[in-house]
């Protein structure tokens, strides 16, 4: 059975991706009678390209089976466990964007920093922690007053 | 064409401005010189706050971070010996080796002094070919953009890592990017029925998406697997003016055989500062007397470097202001900066906006020397700067990522768009995707669409894309830049199996 390898999975993604997109130009209004041709054409093409360049990739990592990347075999746990803080920087991102508006900028901002910053410095000492606290607040302070009342840009 | 500067130069020296440029410089020089930060992550910084500025005002700021950002690299490649940007690389070979012999201060002076005189001769050649290349453009109808935006993009594909199948794919996707909304017909297309997807993606919550979530979860993971050995301890630095005078005159023709280098290749679509470095410090290496004497800490090499990696800068815009086509990823960023303010970079620039155009070559030359008095007088406080942990650095970003997505138009659907964008960009990447023909795909989507149509609804028949000189040499261009990047990977295979 073939690995999935980067390559692959990458080419499936976009097959994907185009089929469902290609359905769903189906939906864009056809051309009037004055028109020579209709909004869905650009896109169409593109999807063509991709699909195209997609089937070459795929069809090229078949080929290069032997590839060190091809051969490389992780199992879900290893993954997750060597991607752990990154998984969790975009979870954090996410949240944030979640409660920015009910929390309102500067709550979910110093929260977002404390918890980034915990997750990437460490919280085994003290320092850490007054360094975490620090950076935080000031920098979440420092821009809501140059936004607010520096550049008169209204922040959630 | 004297009033024209004289009025650039007064709108550019007023005291606020000039206050702008000061901080530009500086914030670019610390973005250059922080490890893994590099100057289009300061740019996307910055430009938030552009936005309740003029554009006089927004612009000087964003073209003195350039200025400031392709100069700061050169802060940790001689302090730490690493790279603060990719296109400083070559600047560690001999300035780290002159810092460690104990003469840190003349390998940054002559650093600085050779940024300053590389941003200036590239801005006289952004001054004499910007104006000649947008009148020459002037000639080109729908069928010659089209072809041009076509061979700008199958450029910068095939230039990315020798991954032409995937650089191919990435500039498609970008193009794909901006047909999501109305579009030039008013009819809706792929909006999934949801109303927020009716007006289409910002160009800069997608380009900083793409961009930066890539770029800063990279630096995160690298942090896991190399444990940094650097000092934290800064040395003592003092700059031996005389001796960086006597270094300079000494390599005339270095300094301005790699500002041209560096000038004509920021000026190329696909290529920029990485390029211009390697290519600049090889020449000097073939054209010197003692070739063997490179990497061992001369300054001929921190010449050829810094030199050429700035006047990127001035180069770069040739092309943006030009042909509205921009050649790298700042000058993508920058253009989108351009555009939000209301001006769209292209041959018409020129005599619609003079006073802007005007504005950026002045800004460029007033960043230049403030950025030669911030280096000096501050190289020791950049130096500890550069020492920024990413651990509070990549949070502090992300953070101010998702407020200037916010503050474009005070929509919390951007940060949705950020966010999404930074997953699909972190993915791409993962998989090997070069993402600079995916932010060029973004940035010149509209217009080929637009292009290309109007060029249909005047003539149908596609074969005159063929029929027109013009037309007919881009998509020429743009074959055989295909032909030769498929040439390039097949001999960069052929050297791999060779090593192996």
């Amino acid at each position: 059975m073939p690995t999935i390898t980067k390559d692959r999975a990458l080419a499936i993604a976009m097959l994907i991706m185009v089929a469902i997109l290609y359905v769903e130009s189906g939906n864009i209004r056809p051309p009037t009678s004055w028109q020579t041709y209709g909004s869905a054409m650009f896109p169409q093409i593109l999807l063509g390209v991709i699909a195209i360049l997609s089937v070459l990739i795929l069809v090229r990592s078949l080929f290069n089976s032997d590839s060190p990347q091809a051969r490389e075999r992780r199992t879900a746990m290893q993954w997750l466990r060597q991607n752990g803080a990154v998984l969790s920087l975009f979870a954090f991102f996410g949240l944030y964007a979640l409660v920015l508006p009910v929390l309102g900028y500067l709550v979910s901002t110093m929260a977002f920093m404390v918890a980034s910053l915990a997750l990437l410095l460490g919280v085994d000492t003290r320092r850490k922690w007054a360094i975490n606290l620090g950076v935080s607040v000031t920098l979440a302070s420092l821009i809501y007053v140059i936004f607010h009342f520096g550049l008169n840009i209204w922040l959630p | 064409m004297a009033d024209f500067f004289l009025h650039a130069f007064a709108l550019v020296s007023s005291p606020s401005v000039l206050l702008l440029i000061v901080i530009g410089v500086l914030f670019g020089i610390i973005g250059g010189s922080v490890p893994g930060f590099t100057v289009t992550m300061a740019i996307l910084v910055v430009f938030p706050f552009t936005f309740a500025m003029d554009p006089v005002s927004g612009v000087s700021l964003m073209v003195s971070v350039f200025v400031g950002g392709y100069s700061g690299g050169i802060v940790s490649g001689v302090m730490l010996g690493i790279p603060g940007t990719p296109s400083s690389i070559t600047t560690v070979y001999d300035g780290y080796p002159m810092a460690l012999r104990g003469e840190p201060g003349r390998a940054l002076g002559i650093g600085v002094a050779a940024s300053f005189i590389g941003t200036v001769i590239s801005v006289a050649v952004l001054v004499f070919f910007g104006p000649l290349l947008a009148s020459f453009s002037m000639n080109f109808r729908p069928w010659e953009i089209s072809a041009l935006i076509i061979f700008a993009l199958t450029l910068v594909a095939g230039l990315s890592n020798g991954a032409l199948l995937k650089g191919m794919l990435a500039a498609a996707l970008g193009l794909l990017i901006t047909t999501v909304g109305y579009d030039r017909n008013s009819n809706l297309r792929f909006d999934f029925d949801l109303p927020v997807m009716s007006s289409g993606f910002e160009i800069l919550p997608v380009m900083i998406g793409i961009f930066a979530f890539s770029q800063l979860m990279d630096n995160i993971e690298k942090l896991r697997e190399e444990k940094r050995t650097r000092s934290e301890a800064v040395p003592d630095i003092s700059i031996p003016y005389g001796r960086i005078i006597r270094d300079i005159a000494s390599q005339k023709t270095n300094t301005i055989r790699s500002s041209l280098i560096g000038s004509l290749i920021g000026a190329l679509p696909g290529t920029g500062g990485t390029v211009a470095n390697f290519i600049s410090y090889d020449q000097a290496k073939k054209f010197s007397r003692h070739p063997e004497r490179f990497g061992t800490g001369i300054p001929d090499g921190i010449i050829a470097s810094e030199a050429s990696n700035s006047a990127v800068a001035g180069g770069a815009f040739v092309p943006t202001l030009a042909l509205g086509i921009p050649g790298d990823l700042p000058m993508a960023i920058m253009m989108g900066v351009l555009i939000l303010h209301g001006i769209t970079p292209g041959p018409l620039m020129f005599e619609q906006n003079p006073v802007l155009v005007g504005a950026i070559y002045a800004s460029l030359l007033v960043g230049a020397v403030v950025m030669v008095l911030c280096q000096l007088l501050l190289v020791r406080w950049f130096a500890r700067i550069a020492l920024i942990p990413q651990q509070i650095l990549v949070p502090a970003v992300l953070m101010l990522c998702a407020i200037g997505a916010y503050a474009l138009n005070n929509n919390l659907f951007d940060i949705w768009v950020l966010f999404g964008f930074g997953i699909v960009g972190y993915l791409l990447w993962k998989a090997e995707v070069p993402l600079t023909p995916l932010i060029l795909g973004v940035v010149l989507g509209n217009n080929l669409e637009q292009q290309l149509f109007r060029a249909l609804d005047l003539d149908g028949n596609w074969l005159t894309f063929l029929t027109r000189p013009l037309s007919a040499t881009f998509l020429a261009l743009a074959v055989i830049s295909v032909i030769f990047s498929l040439y390039q990977n097949r001999k960069i295979q052929q050297k791999a199996a060779l090593n192996q």
